[in-house]
């Protein structure tokens, strides 16, 4: 039976802790009486996977089995998450190939010949040839690439559609293919909360005139938090638009869940509790850091990138979306829900290597505090877990590195918008139609690998809510020009860090420490 | 002419009612006396001599004159708009030069002769065009015009030549025949021009020219060798009159015409009286037309000016050697009072306008009053504080010129090391450090070698005719027409007067803070740029192109890295590391290649497309090279092609690449000019081209083509490129940008103040696994 997740109070016997800093680690001493927050153990995996997936299609909730679903002559889409989904990418074989492989086989089994397969990626990069083979298998890859396996593009308007508007004036337009379907069926990996359900269909397969409703200052601002669906405006946008499309097409929803397993085997112990570290594991802990402390940044780059996470699925469940996302939530729970008590002064996180649009690619400054003041802050039920007007303290470099192939407008965003305004709503009115409507990224986003033009507003607004919460954000270790540009400062050590934030918070705040990866959703009451 | 022979009368009085006809008023010396004659002498009338320049008439250039900081009082007089009465009513213009003579009028009473070849070493035909036949063509001109007016000759107190010791005034003593060696100067020319166009001497301009701008192509060498070839002419007519001019016992070309000159006006001035004034170095005034009044600089001011900066550590020359300096207000002084005070006719008078036999000043002193005056007010340095200076240890001219030669041959040496470097920021930052040494040492060079003779002559001027000529001065004069040496306070004339007037502009220049122009960095500002050219309208934004080179501009690479890329990416592994031993094996070749010629190097590259079919090379390029392409293009250069496109310029891709290597970046542009693969009937490239590469020369040819097709303003126009073989096209339009230069390119950039831009990729190469 693996251990819940639990809260330590830093004492004198607590070692020093793991924090994660992008493609380094760090042991760090924490002041006496730091809260560090732990998600529960590794819940077990499924012991046969594929047999779980048949009896969800088989068995599915508030809709007919699968196969009764499929008929000679019927058009059949089956779309699935991109590349953003899971972090870090799974070990082989990915849990969105087997589920492909037993859709198709019963689409076999019924006669179906017009297949088309779509990634979700909405306004995020297309994905390669490879990293779609990668994620599908090389038989579906080669069955169906080029022509029935397609990214999903947000600015070919001849293959959109608009199905409406909900009763708010939302405008629903998606991915033509798939609204023209007979059966569209979703093929999901829930890593966190936020995932899932109606974010979708009616987001992953969206454009920008549809996103643009709930992917917005005001909504963020509105969604405390995010990953919890029932408070968020994000979420509640979504299902409205999740009905809607519900009435034109059929959905089978199929979700999946994942246990805590984000680290490869000879990494392994970084999920488990420090003063449980065996003397082997420490001395591995030891040398690793210290060989990342040596290595050049190319080779770092390097470990960190071929880390292929041995996951293992929690849960299959499948059917119709709102009674499969609520299965799939509580399987989230359960492996992610940590209960806190009350909030504090200060909330430190240690920022990874890798978000959900980095993947094979850099962790830029725009990408660094979205990871931290979006995610991480986000991680919450019920209250954030550092009170309004606090500090947060974030563990990253932050350096001044772009991808010029896959974020190309996050550098212009960083050196002209964020030059002008680190304003979320002043950004948002000024400059995002600009960037959303530039041919240049558009040609960019369909042709090459590049994330939309609008997205690194997108991500600047997911940091909105944290912006207004917190009176201090202080970056430890980061590049002062680059957090400098964004609003915020810089400390090299967390001594100086809180001296810095003691303005706001005081000489002896109270400190809680989010001990992530792997993620722990914090149930604060 | 109211006087003939000496008398006590006053300058004023004597010189009323005269006419008198002055030329090179535009110059130093000629600017001071008409300030003079205007304002101190209201009742004299001059007619000037004044050629028409840069499309002004003599008239205006007269105006603009008056407009100059040396007759400010002239113009409180006057009123802001009396020019125009004064020039009706006591000034006369006549429109012509030393070499183009006007008719005089037939009622000068005085002619002061100023103008003349200041430079000490013209070319030797040049020195006497100017400084002697100048001077016959004037005489002539006053004997045809019936005019017999008193002759004052400017010439210069160094006319007396190599000698030592004390020289009184008086006519020179050689025996050198001044049209003889006139003529032989202009011959000169003649002969040189012929030995220049010499089969042997032409192949050795052409060579030069071949190893400076091979690169550049065959257009741009044939000039440089033309320039080559104009520049050994001079070059050799410098050298013939500064040999001549020694073999004589003069120190230079400019010191023997003007001796040369002083013969022809006492052979044709006939009976005319005249006076022949030998000024020494003139300076800044000390009183007239104001403390410090200096145009430009002379002669001993940039020696100052260099040791305020700290880049002259020591000076040839004996520390007790005297320096003779005089400010200009004593020269113009003595030349009124002397045209005031004729010799009867037929005399010839000379005057020594110097300081060195009453008010000696020794190198010695004038080095401590420099010293202590930088002491008190260095000079400022940008971003460096205030400049030390050293003390002179005079340790001679020889030890001098070894530390000299030394420092050349290092700079010789440390460039042609450069040059063969591959090109870096830290290899740009060394040329620039060298092209600094460089331009030092040879400052040194010309000043040491030009004006060590000046300062090491031990020679007194003895000037007992200018202190009789001071005598005939009545007392109420004295003050305004005085020009006794002993009245200059040399210490006060130095530190308080005349330095800090030549130091002026170089303070305000270093003192102001950073221009615009740097604050824009990393990118060039286009909003910033059209107010620098306001000439352009917003409407005619679209009459602007911005040419952009790819490899190398754009993209961080060359044309064999992305054939290199283009093949790679269709190879599998085992092939991939046999295509590399192979590239490396041809590489040195290719390089060699490259800096010879750009077009034998690229036809070099292009061979190897031999067999590949178009459309395979298109696809190749999308999805294989097109990404890593864009992951290392430089954002700076990125947006900047944006930037032209939002302000309405059309933008042009130019590159020797093949057409499918610019497929990723096509979108950006409005044309692209690239290498076009010939096809067999197959679609299969044959390794050569359909036309003629867009490399080099071919880019200002193709674009002016270009231009006039799309009606196209290139004076207004922008190219961004970084090599020497990109020189013709960035020199095609108005506003180049060299950007990440090669040496050459760079050193071309400054010499013609370019802006200069660093433009990198940002981020991590993508592996090839994605």
């Amino acid at each position: 039976m693996s251990r819940p997740g639990f809260v330590l109070e830093v004492d004198e016997r607590t070692p020093p802790l793991l924090v994660h800093e992008g493609e380094r680690l760090r042991l760090e001493t924490f002041p006496l009486g730091t809260r560090v927050v732990y998600p529960p153990e590794s819940l077990p995996g499924l012991p046969d996977v594929d047999a779980a997936i048949r009896q969800a299609l088989l068995n599915p909730l508030g809709t007919d089995p699968l196969p009764e679903l499929l008929f000679r002559g019927m058009r059949l889409t089956i779309a699935f998450d991109d590349i953003s989904l899971p972090l870090p990418q799974m070990q082989l074989p990915d849990v969105r190939q087997r589920i492909v492989e037993a859709v198709l086989t019963m689409a076999a089994e019924a006669g179906v010949d017009d297949v088309k397969l779509v990634a979700a990626n909405a306004l995020h990069r297309r994905m390669t040839p490879a990293e779609l083979r990668r994620c599908l298998g090389e038989r579906v890859f080669r069955s169906f690439f080029p022509d029935s396996l397609t990214n999903h593009d947000a600015e070919d308007g001849q293959n959109l559609l608009h199905l409406g508007t909900t009763d708010r004036g939302e405008d629903v337009e998606i991915n033509r293919r798939a609204a023209e379907s007979d059966l569209l069926v979703y093929v999901n990996i829930n890593l966190v909360a936020m995932d899932g359900g109606h974010k979708s269909v009616p987001i992953g397969l969206a454009s920008y005139k549809s996103l643009k409703h709930h992917h917005n200052t005001h909504t963020m601002l509105h969604s405390k938090s995010y990953m919890d669906p029932p408070r968020s405006a994000l979420h509640g946008s979504a299902a409205r638009m999740g009905a809607l499309v519900a009435d034109t097409v059929k959905v089978f929803h199929i979700e999946t869940t994942l246990n805590n397993d984000a680290f490869p085997s000879p990494y392994r112990f970084l999920t488990k509790r420090e003063w449980e570290w065996s003397g082997k594991e420490q001395a591995t802990m030891l040398a690793v850091k210290r060989g990342l402390d040596l290595a050049p940044a190319k080779v770092r780059h390097r470990i960190f990138r071929s880390m292929e996470a041995p996951y293992g699925v929690t849960s299959v469940q499948a059917g119709a979306t709102d009674q499969v996302h609520e299965r799939t939530l509580a399987a989230v729970h359960r492996q992610q829900l940590v209960e806190v008590d009350g909030q504090s002064d200060v909330l430190v996180v240690g920022v990874p290597y890798v978000g959900p649009y980095n993947v094979n690619s850099v962790l830029n400054p725009i990408l660094a505090m979205c990871l931290g003041m979006g995610y991480f802050f986000n991680m919450y039920r019920g209250r954030p877990l550092v009170r309004p007007g606090g500090a947060m303290i974030l563990y990253h470099p932050v350096p001044w590195q772009f991808s010029q192939l896959h974020h190309p407008s996050y550098l212009d965003f960083f050196e002209e918008v964020l030059a002008e305004s680190t304003d979320p709503a002043t950004i948002e009115k000024k400059f995002e139609q600009q960037y959303a409507t530039d041919p240049w990224y558009i040609h960019l986003y369909r042709t090459s690998y590049a994330y939309h033009g609008v997205h690194p507003f997108y991500m600047w607004y997911w940091g909105a809510h944290a912006m207004d919460h917190l009176d201090d954000v202080i970056w430890v270790g980061a590049d002062p020009r680059t957090v400098g540009r964004m609003g915020f400062r810089s400390a090299s050590t967390m001594q100086d860090a809180l001296q810095m934030a003691s303005g706001s918070v005081g000489r002896s705040p109270s400190i809680t420490y989010l001990h992530s990866p792997p993620f722990a959703l914090a149930d604060v009451r | 002419m109211p006087s003939v022979a000496p008398s006590p009368a006053g300058v004023r009085a004597a010189l009323a009612g005269c006419r008198v006809f002055l030329t090179g008023a535009t110059g130093f010396l000629g600017e001071a006396v008409l300030e003079r004659l205007l304002v101190d002498l209201p009742a004299t009338r001059v007619v000037l001599l004044v050629r028409g320049k840069d499309g002004f008439a003599a008239a205006q250039r007269v105006e603009q004159l008056l407009a100059k900081p040396a007759f400010t009082t002239l113009r409180e007089r006057i009123g802001p708009d009396g020019a125009p009465e004064l020039l009706r009513e006591r000034i006369d213009v006549l429109d012509g030069d030393l070499t183009h003579w006007p008719a005089l009028p037939g009622d000068l009473d005085v002619v002061v002769h100023c103008a003349g070849e200041v430079s000490f070493d013209p070319a030797i035909d040049d020195g006497f065009a100017t400084n002697a036949l100048g001077v016959e063509r004037l005489l002539h001109a006053v004997a045809s015009s019936g005019s017999r007016p008193h002759v004052v000759h400017v010439s210069t107190a160094y006319v007396n030549g190599m000698v030592k010791g004390s020289v009184a005034e008086g006519r020179l003593p050689h025996q050198v025949d001044w049209r003889v060696e006139a003529d032989a100067a202009t011959r000169r020319r003649r002969a040189v021009e012929d030995a220049s166009r010499g089969a042997a001497q032409l192949a050795s301009f052409l060579g030069q020219a071949r190893e400076d701008h091979a690169r550049e192509g065959p257009q741009v060498v044939s000039s440089a060798a033309e320039r080559g070839r104009r520049a050994w002419v001079e070059e050799q007519l410098v050298a013939a009159g500064r040999e001549r001019a020694q073999s004589l016992g003069f120190t230079d070309c400019y010191t023997f015409t003007k001796a040369m000159g002083e013969r022809v006006v006492e052979e044709l001035a006939g009976d005319l009286p005249v006076t022949v004034v030998r000024p020494s170095i003139i300076e800044s005034a000390l009183e007239k037309p104001y403390p410090g009044w200096i145009e430009g600089y002379k002669m001993a001011d940039p020696i100052i000016l260099a040791y305020g900066r700290g880049v002259l550590p020591d000076f040839p020359g004996v520390p007790d050697g005297v320096v003779d300096i005089v400010p200009v207000d004593l020269v113009v002084s003595a030349i009124l009072t002397a045209a005031a005070h004729p010799p009867e006719p037929g005399g010839r008078r000379y005057l020594h306008l110097c300081t060195g036999a009453r008010n000696p000043l020794t190198l010695a002193a004038l080095h401590g009053s420099v010293r202590e005056h930088f002491r008190r007010h260095p000079l400022q340095v940008r971003d460096r504080g205030t400049i030390a200076v050293q003390a002179w240890t005079f340790p001679g001219s020889a030890h001098l010129e070894r530390r000299l030669r030394a420092g050349e041959r290092l700079v010789d040496v440390a460039d042609s090391v450069l040059g063969a470097l591959p090109r870096s920021d830290r290899v740009r930052s060394a040329a620039l450090a060298l092209d600094r040494s460089r331009a030092q040492l040879e400052f040194l060079r010309r000043y040491l070698d030009l004006f060590g003779v000046y300062a090491a002559a031990e020679v007194v001027y003895l000037d007992d005719g200018v202190a009789e000529l001071e005598a005939l001065l009545p007392d109420d004069e004295r003050d305004l027409f005085g020009f006794d040496p002993r009245r200059i306070d040399w210490q006060h004339y130095l530190s308080e007067v005349h330095i800090p007037s030549i130091t002026g502009l170089i303070r305000t220049i270093t003192a102001s803070p950073r221009g615009p122009r740097d604050r824009v960095d990393p990118d060039l500002s286009l909003e910033a740029d059209s107010e620098h050219h306001s000439s352009v309208a917003p409407r005619d934004q679209d009459r602007i192109v911005a040419v952009f080179d790819m490899d190398g501009t754009l993209l961080p690479s060359n044309v064999v890295e992305s054939y290199l890329r283009l093949r790679l990416a269709g190879l599998a592994l085992p092939d991939r590391a046999r295509e590399i031993g192979l590239a490396a094996r041809q590489f040195p070749g290719w390089v060699l290649t490259e800096r010879k010629d750009r077009g034998t190097f690229l036809r070099e590259i292009y061979r190897q497309y031999a067999g590949a079919s178009l459309e395979e090379l298109d696809a190749l390029v999308d999805d294989e090279v097109g990404p890593d392409m864009l992951a290392r293009l430089s954002p700076a250069a990125l947006r900047q092609v944006r930037r032209h496109r939002a302000a309405g310029h059309r933008t042009v891709l130019i590159t020797g690449a093949i057409l499918a290597l610019t497929r990723p970046l096509a979108p950006l542009f409005d044309d692209v000019a690239a290498a076009e693969l010939e096809v067999d009937r197959e679609g299969r490239a044959t390794g050569r081209l359909s036309c003629p590469p867009p490399v080099g020369e071919a880019r200002p040819a193709w674009l002016r083509h270009y231009a006039a097709l799309h009606d196209l303003d290139l004076t207004a126009s922008y190219a961004y490129a970084d090599s020497a073989s990109d020189l013709p096209l960035l020199r095609a339009v108005g506003r180049p940008v060299a950007v990440n230069p090669d040496v050459t390119t760079l050193r071309a950039a400054r010499a013609a103040r370019w802006p200069v831009k660093e433009w990198r990729t940002s981020g991590r190469p993508l592996s090839r696994a994605t």
